[in-house]
């Protein structure tokens, strides 16, 4: 699904993405972790054409992402609330992205029916714009807005961070099943090393930009993890 | 306490994101605020020749008495467009341990502290001491001061009573337009003369000086039925937004136009719903009546018809350029979201120019009864339309691709100059010349209407070849792609 060559990113004289090379398949579930300033999120950043690498490319379904926009139409992100139109309410989010994917209103309805216990009530009908919801909810929107799309590759920065814990489970299960039935590659990152060892199969360490760390998820990974974090 | 409050205020002035950024228009602003102060003290100082300048044979302060109330009641129209409420000043005090009377009283300190309250004591004060504080004597020239001090106090609080309910509910609005419309009717068709009100009131106040006093309490009476409602109100939901329930909207019309109307859907919302496109869009509509002033008859009677062309082109490009000087800087809040989506870029280009040609037919409509002063009018303003949808549209996003500037939706329009940048400048420069440009060879050489034709026709062509600018200015916009997103990212 993805590959990564040689690619490298520097601020202001620091290194923030440097990878070599990476291979994601289609069909895997990868968790990024690594601490803050490791260059997770620009490299989400970098996958989504939405700055300019110094060196290197990336390819997505052996398409370069800079040269081709085909990548649009299988990926679907959410890194912050930057990705989501704050003044619509967001019903008319999730139209303007089903629409974008030519999916009808009726189509986005139906699928928003399978959201409803994820959403908690606190989203659709709502009578608020995004821009006057909790943060926790705005995340669920965004992550709403991605799954229907229904991408082949799916990229969530951090989701587990602002969800209350019922919300966390249920996303993890969404995931699962995601991965499961239509064998979507999902690429997450998080500080959640319980969740992150729960959901994927593959984890990335990174630090300073580079991938220390390749690990298929096993019993020991959570261990492995904790330790590297252990101050 | 207010004090250290109203010292955090100034530091929020100096330390704000754009302060320090560009020199350039900070030194631009201030030599503009200076001008303005100069020319305002200049009027002040001026005004007893002014007056005689203008009524000649009249007595000077009969005359000065009677404009106080008409320059007033224009006041607070002024204030109704310009002024801002400071209520997000408070937010981060109102969970400390600060009694909300003296919020309240920070926030009435905080709010006396803009231009609007500058100018009606430079014009006024010096010639109630230098006209009537001779005449009359000191206790005369104290008792028009302190009026005229009262009179701003008054329309201050009032209109940030009216506006803080206008929050609440859009009726209050609709009300006090009403009113603004009722009292220039009645002044017009001589129901009532509010200029001999305003000379009875203060010729008035020149016989029995101690009637100051009544305007000292209206002062009073403003400023304690703000304090009132604020300290009642004081609630940063209700403050900042109203409560409202929000529904989704959908735009069938636009529908069939397919993914680009899906895109300018999102964008009349964005007009709509957020507070600074919004008021830039009413500033539009005044705009709109600028043909009064471009289209003068000795434009036509001495053939200068040039200037009427130009001042088509304001009129039928204003919403256009209002609009399009941010075109992308607009999205700055999400534009990373539209960059990732399966929005193809060529399309969301084109979804800009749609609207903009949107904007330019609509102002062209709206100011199509302008022919009714010479029907001279309706042909430049056509040759003027299609200069703006033909090649003022397409300057707008060349421009645009090279704004790196975002902005905050939320803030308020006037004297905002958050996102503006050098290329805002370079754009409206440039319709200027390339406007010049067409017109004056032939206009300057042959006749002004083989200009005005020239102006036109080239504007049509050019619309005519829009896919082919459309796929340059894709091209524009892919090299500075990773610029625009990297400067919208940094707040």
């Amino acid at each position: 699904m993805l590959t990564v060559n040689n690619i490298g990113k520097v601020y202001n004289g620091k290194i923030a993405v440097d990878i070599n090379e990476l291979h994601i398949a289609t069909g895997e579930i990868i968790g990024l972790v690594g601490n803050n300033g490791a260059g997770k999120t620009t490299f989400f950043r970098l996958i989504l054409d939405l700055i300019r690498a110094d060196r290197g490319e990336i390819l997505s379904k052996d398409k370069s992402i800079t040269t081709s926009e085909d990548w649009k139409q299988y990926t679907a992100a959410y890194l912050d609330e930057g990705f989501l139109i704050s003044y619509l309410t967001p019903e008319e989010y999730f139209y303007f992205v089903g629409k974008l994917h030519n999916r009808s209103k009726a189509d986005i309805d139906e699928y928003l029916q399978g959201f409803v216990s994820f959403f908690d009530g606190a989203i659709l009908k709502s009578g608020k714009y995004i821009r006057d919801l909790s943060k926790g909810n705005q995340f669920k929107v965004g992550i709403a807005a991605c799954i229907l799309q229904n991408p082949e590759l799916l990229m969530l920065d951090e989701p587990f961070a602002n969800l209350d814990p019922s919300s966390q489970s249920r996303l993890i299960q969404m995931l699962k099943e995601l991965h499961d039935k239509k064998r979507m590659t999902i690429l997450i990152s998080s500080h959640d090393l319980n969740h992150i060892t729960d959901v994927c199969q593959r984890i990335l360490l990174m630090e300073k930009g580079r991938i220390i760390k390749d690990l298929q998820t096993s019993e020991d990974t959570l261990n492995e993890l904790e330790s590297y974090f252990k101050v | 306490m207010i004090s250290l409050l109203l010292s955090h205020q100034l530091k929020a002035f100096w330390r704000s994101r754009n302060a320090g950024k560009s020199i350039a228009i900070q030194i631009f602003i201030g030599l503009l605020g200076l001008y303005l102060l100069a020319v305002a003290l200049f009027v002040g100082f001026g005004l007893k020749s002014f007056i005689i300048a203008v009524a000649p044979g009249q007595n000077v302060v009969t005359t000065f008495c009677g404009f106080i109330l008409y320059y007033f009641s224009f006041d607070i129209l002024m204030r109704f467009l310009l002024q801002e409420l400071p209520t997000v000043a408070v937010q981060p005090y109102l969970a400390q341990n600060i009694k909300r009377s003296q919020l309240v009283n920070f926030l009435n300190w905080r709010s006396l502290f803009t231009f609007l309250n500058l100018l009606p004591l430079i014009l006024f004060i010096p010639f109630s001491i230098t006209g009537i504080g001779k005449q009359y004597g000191a206790g005369v020239a104290i008792g028009f001061v302190v009026s005229i001090i009262s009179f701003c106090v008054v329309n201050h609080f009032l209109i940030l009573f009216i506006k803080r309910k206008t929050v609440i509910s859009s009726w209050w609005m609709v009300g006090f337009f009403i009113v603004v419309i009722l009292f220039m009717f009645g002044d017009y068709f001589h129901i009532f003369s509010l200029q001999n009100v305003s000379a009875y009131l203060f010729t008035g106040l020149i016989k029995n000086a101690w009637l100051c006093l009544v305007a000292i309490v209206f002062s009073v009476a403003s400023f304690i039925n703000n304090s009132r409602f604020l300290f009642n109100n004081l609630y940063v939901e209700e403050m900042s937004k109203s409560s409202k329930e929000k529904t989704a909207s959908e735009y069938v019309w636009l529908q069939r136009f397919g993914h680009i109307g899906d895109m300018i859907a999102v964008d009349i919302k964005l007009i709509l719903r957020n507070k600074r496109p919004r008021s830039l869009l009413m500033l539009s509509f005044i705009f709109l009546a600028y043909g009064f002033i471009f289209y003068k008859q000795t434009y036509f009677e001495t053939n200068m018809l040039g200037m009427v062309l130009m001042g088509g082109i304001f009129i039928t490009g204003m919403f256009m350029a209002s609009f399009g000087q941010f075109l992308f800087a607009w999205q700055s809040v999400h534009f990373d979201g539209i960059m990732a989506s399966n929005a193809n870029i060529k399309t969301f280009i084109k979804s800009k120019f749609y609207l903009l040609t949107a904007f330019s037919t609509i102002a062209m409509l709206l100011s199509l009864p302008y022919g009714f002063i010479n029907w001279r009018i309706i042909p430049i303003q056509i040759a003027a339309y299609f200069f703006n949808v033909g090649i003022h549209s397409l300057l707008c996003i060349y421009f645009a691709t090279r704004s790196y500037k975002g902005l905050d939706l939320g803030k308020a329009a006037t004297f905002n100059y958050q996102g503006t940048g050098s290329a805002q400048w370079l754009y409206s420069l440039a319709i200027f010349l390339v406007g010049g440009l067409l017109y004056l060879p032939l206009g300057f050489f042959v006749s002004p209407w083989a200009g005005i034709a020239a102006v036109g026709i080239l504007g049509l062509i050019s619309f005519l070849l829009q896919d082919w600018w459309l796929a340059i200015l894709t091209k524009e916009f892919m090299l500075r792609k990773y610029k625009i997103l990297e400067g919208f990212r940094e707040k």
